[in-house]
């Protein structure tokens, strides 16, 4: 710790640890003053991410989204703030995407085989959509139809969002927190952002320099899966249930991760009609999109079209 | 008509295909970092190394359904004021893409009190630094776009499924249950 000492007058300590959550590996970077503050703030952040994880897991027993799964269409189920925060967000994008964000697609990822299939829980309709969500008063949810939800699509991003707030009121000079494409950053710091491609995914491209803001990416590389012939991924177009193919990465820009996260599955879900919707939530996408005949990538970015787009 | 056409107003380039795989890696913390934040209460770490028995392999395999590759494990015990307060147990699990090392701490009760990444490599590709393969991004796009980082740190997507770490865990639980418990 000789070394700690020597260093710590001049310049803050950063440190960076990486543990298994929210089905992925969450990574999370702080500097402050001294060593010891930094792991402890770390480990706070960590916590957090914990938290909601163990609420908004789809696979967990006790988790508020099994408990609405179970029972929400016949009870109401009183969620966390955090879980109520998630929902209320959820049914935000629903409304302006028209249904392209939608967390009822968990069938539909079940049956490619990306969710497990659960036993005791009631069978459903296959007709529901977000619109039988009924987010009520006192953080009480109701379903309309039996419904299966699935917040994995938005949950990410919000768990990043309240981390890195954790690492801020713990004073931290900078901060980074990361959860499998999802990203967050604040302080006296630019990152570059790399995107994989979207074929050959050990290959990084920096696309986008990036300062106290967020950036989410979505593509299949790693996640997807072969159904019935043919490679799918688990990013699901709600209007027509079908899968997208491996060949596009979608990364959005934005103030906060959770929209960033949700928005992703947007611009899988439909690149031209997410256009308005991106400039609402003052975000920008930027998309990668391999042609798998020459293997070659085109880029494509929103900045410029769209005039309220976000200044990286 | 493709309707991404809209999005091509914006500048646009073509990347061309793979020319070089960079590899990823990241060492976190070595494994006194590891024992220190999975248990910032103990005093001493007494580390021993076990080999386990054929007879053993089969038992932690039978229970936690995962195959057990290596027969060697290291194991630390942790004390407070004298007293043993949990084991810190180190691992790798490889898959297709990752190699990683890390650390499961648990506790007297018998449960996992945290898991830490010590090491965190992609075992496809080669090197990122390769100058002919970062100059193709150089000049081709101009303001906030494609700055490069000398040290890249900000993958976006840059994880893997957890699932071989998941299972890394529950082998080390059914270990602990047949060899230290």
């Amino acid at each position: 710790m000789n070394a700690r000492v020597d260093f710590a007058v001049m310049q803050p300590v950063e440190c960076v640890r990486a543990r298994p959550l929210l089905g992925t590996l969450v990574e999370i970077a702080a500097s402050g003053k001294d060593a010891d503050c930094v792991q402890l703030a770390i480990s706070d952040a960590f916590e957090v991410v914990e938290r909601i994880h163990n609420l908004m897991s789809y696979q967990a027993d006790d988790s508020d989204i099994a408990l609405i799964n179970r029972t929400g269409f016949t009870h109401d189920v009183t969620v966390d703030e955090q879980t109520w925060q998630v929902l209320a967000m959820s049914e935000k994008l629903a409304a302006a995407s028209n249904g392209l964000f939608d967390i009822t697609i968990a069938p539909t990822l079940t049956k490619l085989g990306f969710l497990p299939k659960q036993v005791g829980m009631p069978r459903i309709s296959g007709q529901g959509n977000w619109r039988h969500i009924s987010l009520r008063v006192d953080n009480k949810v109701r379903l309309t139809r039996q419904l299966r939800i699935d917040v994995s699509g938005i949950a990410k991003g919000y768990a990043v969002d309240r981390a890195l707030a954790a690492l801020q009121s713990a004073g931290m000079l900078t901060g980074r927190v990361s959860a499998g494409g999802d990203l967050r950053v604040f302080g006296d710091i630019e990152q570059t952002i790399h995107v994989r491609h979207p074929i050959v995914a050990t290959q990084l491209m920096p696309v986008v320099a990036l300062t106290n803001g967020a950036a989410a990416t979505s593509a299949g590389y790693f996640t997807h899966r072969r159904y019935q012939g043919r490679w799918v991924t688990p990013l699901i177009n709600p209007h027509t249930r079908i899968a997208a193919g491996m060949n596009r990465s979608v990364t959005v820009l934005a103030e906060d991760c959770m929209t960033a996260d949700a928005l992703t599955k947007v611009v899988h879900a439909d690149p031209a009609l997410a256009m308005p919707i991106l400039e609402q939530f003052n975000a920008r996408a930027i998309m990668l999109e391999a042609d798998m005949a020459t293997g070659t990538c085109k880029f494509f970015d929103t900045a410029g079209v769209n005039a309220a787009g976000m200044q990286g | 008509m493709n309707n991404l056409d809209r999005w091509l107003l914006v500048p646009a380039f073509i990347i061309p295909a793979a020319v070089t795989a960079p590899a990823f890696a990241v060492q976190y913390m070595n494994v006194e970092q590891a024992q220190k934040v999975l248990f910032p209460n103990a005093e001493k770490f007494d580390g021993q190394v076990i080999t386990l028995t054929a007879e053993q392999k089969a038992a932690i395999a039978e229970r936690s359904g995962v195959r057990v590759r290596s027969s060697e494990l290291k194991v630390w015990v942790a004390s407070h004021a004298g007293k043993p307060i949990g084991w810190v147990l180190l691992d790798e699990v490889y898959g297709k893409h990752e190699f990683i090392t890390y650390a499961v701490a648990i506790g007297v009760d018998g449960t996992v009190k945290g898991v830490e990444i010590l090491d965190y490599r992609e075992t496809h590709g080669s090197e990122v630094n390769n100058a002919k393969w970062r100059a193709q991004f150089v000049g081709k796009k101009s303001g906030d776009a494609l700055k490069l980082d000398e040290d890249i740190k900000n993958i976006s997507g840059a994880t893997l499924s957890c699932k071989h770490l998941a299972d890394g865990v529950k082998r080390l639980l059914a270990t602990y249950a047949v060899v230290l418990k």
